[in-house]
């Protein structure tokens, strides 16, 4: 039996036990039940209810998964002193210093956590590394470490999105790249040996996760999976890795076909010498498979390319990285290919669609090429397919291509 | 025998130019007991002769791809935890001139990055996947360089748990008792950067 209890006027709470629940964001904290009533009174707390000023007493508990509470607590940052004396946190590392834990007044005196350090001063050490605005420890004010200011000001830098040394490298990977997807995808992968050079090397990875080390959804690219945190055998290892253009072809040609978004390529280009260049693509691809669709994947592919001439590149190493997309990964609605030539076959329009297309052009700005497929992707249904665009338009997902009044394939 | 004394004279010049860049003058012949724990370091590498003699041959693509293996297995066991336990001590994997790409933000330098590191705050890492290749010295002037691929989760503290993706350029710095590899480039990115 449960019972849901309004905290938002305690000041303080003894806590005898500590239960959690990760697979919920509450967490259950049992009070000493009366001798004369056996059933448990249990406290289902919810984050957001915790008193905000919290002298919060977890002396004497038994082993808690102190590592799992700061994430199960929206507002952990408002416990402002923590009890921890007797407390059988085993080692410093359990405690989860991620969710914003940050009490000014601690006690830890008598904690086994003196016990895992040869010495009280590391003990402090550590104890004030995990938790840097702490003012008062053990009744004593601490003495800020040296690098206690920093540690509050550690933060991540903005992420942004592609990256290139200059415009005009900018160009030419995206050249090179529009043209390599071009044959990638156009269902006949022999005509990229003219991409690599002789001795050039490829290889493929997928994902390893420990709690589910074989997954079907992957199953077309086990086979060439060479991740040597997994693999041993020197002798596949030297297998896995192909290495003249023809053997990378070959297993090119043997992986699923595909349709890349090339409007979702983010691009690193992390290297330039007189020699070389190198860059990283992250993007989507969606495997074809007949009419039905297929499913959404994402990759990363790194490329080391040599200067084939002033506006081309050969490439020396392709490592390519596979796995599924993450749901926000795989944005419905308008999937834009590469640009393919404005010869390649298109179903001829019935009347109503053509001035479909007329009227979604003319609305959208895009040209008609662009209308189409934005169409043809929703199934004919035009608030549908203005809705997709609309999502596109403020993730600034259009490209170029889409918007030029001029004949696509020129 | 004559292909092997050309392998020495060879070979005998290079040491000299290697203590020219050895970070550690002093310590470059002495054993392994005097590298820092933040080195990465495999066994000497086989004789390299100059590109595009016929002795090019006598070392096999197989030995190349063992190398690069065992390179970046060293590496990212080391790389990584020195990034969670060791964070001050990360720029001694990396070259002078090293650029780093870190979700679109470029960092060059070892001040710079020096700087970078500092500012990040702690981190968890753990590797699920790591790949690699050898990089045909017909891109690095007979540098002997490894691609390393890798991908995993991340949780950076005050932050919430990212996969990342993540490659780095490695080349080999050759003394005759071993070879230390430096991290000439490094691009890391978040797979969710766009919704971070």
């Amino acid at each position: 039996m449960h019972k849901l209890y309004d905290l938002s006027s305690r000041q303080s709470l003894e806590v005898q036990r500590l239960r959690f629940d990760p697979a919920s964001v509450t967490f259950g904290v049992e009070m000493v039940p009366n001798p004369g009533n056996d059933m448990a009174a249990s406290l289902q707390i919810h984050g957001e209810n915790m008193p905000k000023l919290l002298p919060w007493n977890l002396s004497n508990t038994k082993p808690c998964q102190l590592a799992g509470l700061s994430t199960t607590m929206q507002n952990a940052s408002n416990i402002k002193n923590l009890n921890l004396a007797s407390n059988e946190v085993k080692s410093a590392g359990k405690l989860d210093k991620g969710q914003g834990l940050e009490p000014e007044e601690m006690s830890a005196d008598r904690n086994s956590l003196c016990t895992t350090f040869p010495d009280k001063s590391t003990n402090i050490s550590s104890i004030l590394e995990l938790f840097p605005k702490l003012l008062s420890l053990d009744s004593q004010e601490s003495r800020p470490p040296t690098n206690f200011g920093i540690e509050a000001h550690k933060r991540l830098p903005t992420c942004k999105g592609s990256f290139f040394e200059s415009d005009a490298l900018k160009s030419l990977v995206l050249q090179f790249l529009r043209r390599y997807y071009l044959t990638y995808d156009s269902g006949d992968r022999q005509g990229l040996l003219g991409a690599y050079l002789d001795k050039a090397c490829f290889s493929l990875s997928i994902p390893f996760n420990p709690e589910d080390p074989a997954p079907s959804s992957l199953c077309e690219y086990v086979k060439d999976n060479r991740n040597i945190k997994k693999l041993k055998d020197p002798h596949l290892r030297l297998q896995l890795l192909k290495s003249t253009k023809h053997d990378i072809v070959r297993s090119l040609c043997v992986l699923p076909a595909t349709q890349h978004d090339f409007s979702s390529f983010v691009v690193d280009q992390w290297l330039q010498t007189e020699r070389v260049l190198c860059f990283s693509v992250n993007g989507v691809f969606k495997e074809v498979v007949g009419k039905s669709q297929s499913s959404v994947r994402a990759f990363t592919r790194t490329f080391i390319a040599i200067p084939a001439s002033s506006s081309s590149l050969c490439i020396l190493n392709d490592q390519l990285f596979v796995r599924d997309a993450h749901p926000k990964e795989t944005h419905s609605g308008l999937f834009i290919p590469v640009p393919t030539p404005a010869s390649s076959s298109v179903p001829t329009l019935s009347q109503e669609q053509q001035e479909m297309v007329q009227a979604f052009s003319t609305q959208s700005g895009m040209n008609l090429q662009w209308s189409q497929k934005c169409l043809h992707d929703s199934h004919w249904d035009y608030t549908k397919a203005a809705q997709v665009l609309a999502l596109l338009k403020a993730q600034c997902k259009i490209p170029e291509e889409a918007l030029t009044q001029t004949d696509p394939g020129s | 025998m004559r292909r092997f004394r050309g392998h020495w004279e060879d070979w005998r010049r290079r040491r000299e130019r290697s203590d020219y860049f050895h970070e550690r003058p002093g310590r470059s012949h002495s054993g392994s007991g005097s590298r820092t724990r933040e080195d990465v370091v495999t066994p000497p590498l086989p004789e390299q002769a100059a590109s595009g003699s016929q002795m090019a041959m006598s070392v096999d693509f197989k030995t190349y791809v063992d190398q690069a293996c065992r390179a970046a297995e060293e590496f990212v066991n080391i790389y990584y935890e020195t990034m969670d336990k060791r964070r001050r001590a990360l720029i001694r994997l990396y070259l002078d001139k090293a650029t780093l790409i870190w979700n679109g933000n470029v960092v060059t330098g070892l001040e710079a990055l020096n700087n970078f590191f500092e500012m990040l705050p702690s981190s968890e890492f753990q590797v699920n996947m790591l790949d690699c290749q050898p990089v045909h010295e017909q891109a690095t002037q007979a540098q002997t360089t490894v691609l390393v691929v890798t991908s995993g989760t991340v949780k950076f503290d005050g932050n919430k748990q990212h996969f990342f993706n993540q490659t780095f350029l490695l080349t080999a710095q050759s003394t005759p008792n071993n070879t230390v590899w430096k991290i000439a480039s490094d691009c890391f990115r978040f797979q969710d950067w766009a919704s971070s």
